[in-house]
């Protein structure tokens, strides 16, 4: 499984990269919605998750859903937006533009890890070492 | 239109034990541990600080800030991106200062009425930077100490609004 980690912040992908490393995930990275966008049409294998901050510059996380929906090569792709945008109306925007899910900042690793899980995402193992079950 | 709503210095608490617990203090070691209002004069950094805020437009309009020492920062890198504290390099602090701001900011903007939007962070570092926002009034800050250095979280509602607000 391939994952791209879509944040203007190192240090939030690092935390992001500590959660999904753990769980076997191969990883990309990318500061903007811009720069992931090239990186994944450019590559060979479309990453099966995006984890997508929403405000980012360039473009913005909810402008790289819809960029990725819009593309054949790229709709199947799980979207996962991970964003300080808690309002209701903001989720309901980003579901709408083709996010499957929502995970709103701060997160611990447990939540995010469950999140992946109710997606399908994560092998039973992985979630139960995560866990500690 | 604007309200008159601000966030709380018991909102500002519940956001920052979510941030240390989520990524800052995640063994629960290290809480950041707040000062009562009359306390907070000592926590005021004397040397070199940071500061990182965010700006929040639309029904209300103001900043959010996180302040700290310039020790408190590289602690705040460290512990964020999994390195050692001498290893911090004064962009991890930057970055890290940045994201600390924008997630505070965001949950603050939650407690605001919609519609309000948030700006990309801004981080400055240098002595006495905590305090330059001056077409807008503080409405609550929270105090405290973390690792034994000053860390200040701060709400600041632009004047212009407060004035509409009051008429």
């Amino acid at each position: 499984m391939r994952v791209i980690l879509v944040d203007d912040s190192r240090a939030m992908r690092m935390i992001l990269r500590r959660i999904v490393g753990q769980l076997g995930f191969e990883i990309m990275e990318a500061e903007d919605g811009q720069a992931a966008l090239e990186a994944v049409t450019n590559s060979e294998n479309v990453p099966d998750l995006a984890l997508i901050d929403w405000n980012m510059p360039r473009m913005n996380g909810l402008e790289l859903v819809c960029a990725l929906r819009d593309d054949p090569r790229t709709r199947d792709m799980t979207l996962v937006m991970v964003t300080t945008e808690g309002e209701q109306s903001q989720i309901v925007r980003a579901l709408a533009a083709g996010a499957h899910e929502y995970v709103i900042k701060p997160f611990t690793s447990d939540s995010m890890v469950e999140k992946l899980a109710l997606l399908g995402l994560v092998p039973n193992e992985a979630e139960n070492a995560q866990t500690g079950a | 239109m604007t309200l008159q709503t601000a966030p709380t210095i018991e909102d500002l608490g519940e956001i920052a034990e979510q941030v240390w617990s989520s990524y800052l203090d995640p063994e629960g070691v290290n809480p950041l541990l707040p000062f009562e209002p009359g306390d907070s004069e000592k926590t005021r950094t004397r040397g070199e600080s940071i500061c990182a805020s965010v700006s929040i437009t639309g029904a209300w309009h103001g900043h959010v800030v996180v302040s700290c020492s310039a020790l408190a920062g590289r602690h705040a890198a460290a512990a964020l991106l999994a390195m050692e504290v001498p290893e911090v390099a004064q962009q991890d602090v930057v970055d890290a200062l940045g994201e600390l701001a924008n997630i505070v900011g965001g949950n603050v903007k939650s407690t605001l009425p919609a519609v309000c939007m948030i700006s990309l962070p801004h981080v400055i570092s240098g002595v006495g930077v905590d305090s330059h926002w001056p077409a807008a009034t503080q409405v609550c800050e929270l105090v405290g100490e973390w690792l034994n250095e000053p860390v200040s979280i701060s709400v600041w509602q632009s004047r212009s609004d407060r004035a509409e607000a009051a008429s």
